[in-house]
């Protein structure tokens, strides 16, 4: 093989797929960058290595919490904008309970009821975490879980279900006027105050070339959590005769009627188990980063949107990494940008990906 | 047809316990049904009955109905009048969900199988609705399309159009049914495999499944069935014995090319 033939095959590529040579050429660019930093001592190994933990954590939470939008977006054929206000619910539902398991005898019930609402009572002062007080998290994360699933399920009854044959932009703007009300309705009850809602939990600092990475209890509680539920997940999409007819009825629903695969079944139980690990992912996700306010669940919605996109819409294992990837993004653009624009950045980097694969990273395989 | 069928009877003076008799013979009875899809009328005052272990094939020209036909068995279309019964039960207006419990299984023209799902996911489906999954039944397809047990691990949308054929009736035939509906099984197919497909169900047939096909290839459907129909515009017009039809000068000219 010649130079010549070698330059026109590299031609030819560069033509068909302009965007992953600048794509290519990019990253090429800011790894050299990087690498420059590292040698000049500008950044430090354990400083990246930091970042890329941050953003791991930061990619489990959002993936964890993309899986039931992508379950009910690939089954329903909608993209649910209340998504996020599930989370928050899941999260203050959850946090309630753990304030009053941990809390009872030693503050106003009224107040634990309320997580704290306007600093009566404080997380840390109770000692929250899952060292300090296991029982009150393993507790919480499950409530979150239970609460979770009556909330979608009972939205579902009520709202959607009605008008489960209309288009998608129905029910998404309906899902948006859900997704208004559920949260001004927590912000009413729990006020607007963003709480501390645990105590320093212990951390291990792991030396790394020329420094150390910190990694703290909670980050390890959500690892276990995260990655155990996403585990739980595959095995049941792929195992059990339930999930292999969401997997039918997400390839082709027609089909799965015609084939006896009694649907509406099949779409509560999508509700259930996308509520149920919706619920949780809020739990760990506030549990991670140990501050609790009612527009939490919306801001890190428009994240888990991009995740579930990058990914591959109605795919959930594309949510998964998606979220990996979009997580690590966010904080690992600091290293060339301010961070006030982490999110800019991994929207940026959502778009250019979908410029290069537009169906998303997991398209074509379906997988519920 | 049947009206006279109905004066013969009352001429004779059938006993009384005779009659719920003869209409149980009919498996599948189609009665006077006006269907279509939302206001759209496409059948009007269609017949059609199909006996136990029967093979009746639907043809007719483009657009006559004959999909609407079997759609309206399962309970896929707006059936704006008539009845469907089925082993002598009133089957009318129930849920595809429900009539494929009575006994009755459909395979549609189009994307009749989950392509993301493994071929034995496929099949696995089909007996969706049992508690216990039926090991048997699944010997039996494996018996009938060995091809399918070959591949039970590969994704159905990576096999050829006559294969995801084989496997959208085996998956069918997971809850043995006594009436399969076949919606143009040859749609789709090469030439040489044609035959083959109508030899599968000439033996899904002889092997006790009554059959109600709908076919473009009218003349190969004709010779391989008992009994055919005739529709045109959405309404019977002829109604005989295969062999019949194929030999009737008047439905050669009008609906068989000559």
């Amino acid at each position: 093989m010649g130079i010549a033939e070698t330059y026109t095959r590299g031609r030819q590529a560069a033509v068909a797929r302009p965007g992953s040579i600048i794509l290519g050429l990019v990253v090429a660019v800011l790894l050299f960058d990087l690498g420059v930093g590292l040698a000049t001592g500008d950044n430090s190994f354990s400083g990246v290595g930091s970042l890329m933990w941050d953003g791991l954590m930061r990619g489990l939470v959002i993936g964890l919490a993309g899986i039931g939008l992508s379950m009910t977006y690939s089954i329903l054929n909608f993209a649910n904008f209340a998504h996020g206000d599930y989370i928050t619910a899941g999260a203050f539902s959850g946090w309630a309970t753990t304030y009053v398991v941990a809390g009872l005898g030693r503050a106003d019930i009224g107040a634990l009821f309320l997580v704290g609402a306007s600093g009566s009572v404080f997380g840390g002062t109770l000692g929250i975490g899952v060292t300090g007080t296991p029982l009150a998290v393993v507790a919480g994360a499950l409530v979150a879980g239970g609460f979770t699933v009556a909330l979608a399920v009972v939205i579902d009854r009520t709202v959607f279900k009605p008008i489960r044959d209309e288009s998608g932009i129905t029910l998404l703007i309906t899902s948006i006027g859900v997704a208004f009300a559920l949260r001004y309705i927590m912000q009413f009850v729990f006020s607007s105050s963003v709480r501390g809602t645990t105590a320093q939990p212990p951390s291990v600092s792991l030396y790394f070339v020329d420094g150390v990475v910190r990694i703290n209890a909670h980050d390890i509680a959500l690892v276990v959590v995260a990655g155990g539920l996403m585990l739980g997940v595959h095995l049941l999409l792929q195992l059990t005769t339930l999930g292999k007819a969401m997997r039918a009825m997400a390839d082709n629903e027609d089909l799965a009627q015609i084939t006896g695969i009694p649907t509406e079944r099949v779409v509560r139980a999508v509700w259930i188990i996308g509520g149920g690990l919706t619920g949780v992912a809020g739990y760990m996700f506030v549990l991670w980063k140990g501050t609790l306010g009612f527009n939490d669940g919306w801001l890190l919605l428009l994240l888990i949107f991009a995740a579930v996109i990058l990914g591959g819409i109605g795919s959930v294992y594309g949510a998964i990494v998606g979220g990996l990837a979009i997580g690590l993004t966010a904080s690992m653009s600091v290293i060339w940008i301010p961070s006030a624009f982490s999110r800019a950045a991994a929207f940026f980097v959502m778009i250019v990906i979908l410029l290069v694969k537009p169906e998303g990273i997991f398209s074509g395989r379906s997988t519920a | 047809m049947s009206a006279e069928d109905a004066a013969g009877d009352a001429d004779a003076a059938v006993p009384e316990e005779t009659v719920p008799d003869r209409e149980s013979e009919a498996l599948l009875e189609v009665r006077e049904v006006d269907a279509g899809y939302g206001d759209l009328q496409i059948l009007t005052d269609v017949d059609l009955n199909v006996a136990d272990r029967e093979y009746v094939t639907i043809v007719g020209p483009n657009g006559a109905g004959k999909s609407t036909v079997m759609k309206s068995v399962f309970g896929l279309t707006n059936l704006m009048g008539g009845t469907v019964t089925f082993e002598g039960a009133d089957i009318t207006g129930l849920r595809p969900e429900e009539i494929i419990r009575e006994g009755i299984g459909y395979v549609p023209q189009n994307d009749n199988v989950f392509a993301s799902l493994t071929v034995r996911e496929n099949l696995e489906m089909g007996a969706y609705i049992l508690d216990d999954f039926p090991e048997d039944a699944l010997e039996a397809v494996f018996e009938r399309f060995p091809i399918l047990e070959e591949r039970a691990s590969q994704k159905a949308g990576t096999m050829s159009g006559g294969q995801q054929q084989m496997l959208a009736m085996g998956r069918a035939l997971m809850l043995e049914p006594s009436l399969l509906l076949l919606d143009e099984p040859s749609a789709g197919l090469a030439p040489d495999l044609v035959d083959e497909m109508f030899d599968r169900i000439d033996a899904i047939n002889d092997a006790g499944t009554a059959v109600l096909m709908v076919e473009q290839n009218a003349k190969e459907a004709l010779r391989r069935c008992d009994r055919g129909y005739v529709l045109a515009n959405g309404q019977n017009r002829y109604m005989d014995d295969g062999d019949v039809l194929l030999n009737d000068e008047q439905v050669r000219q009008e609906f068989l090319g000559g």
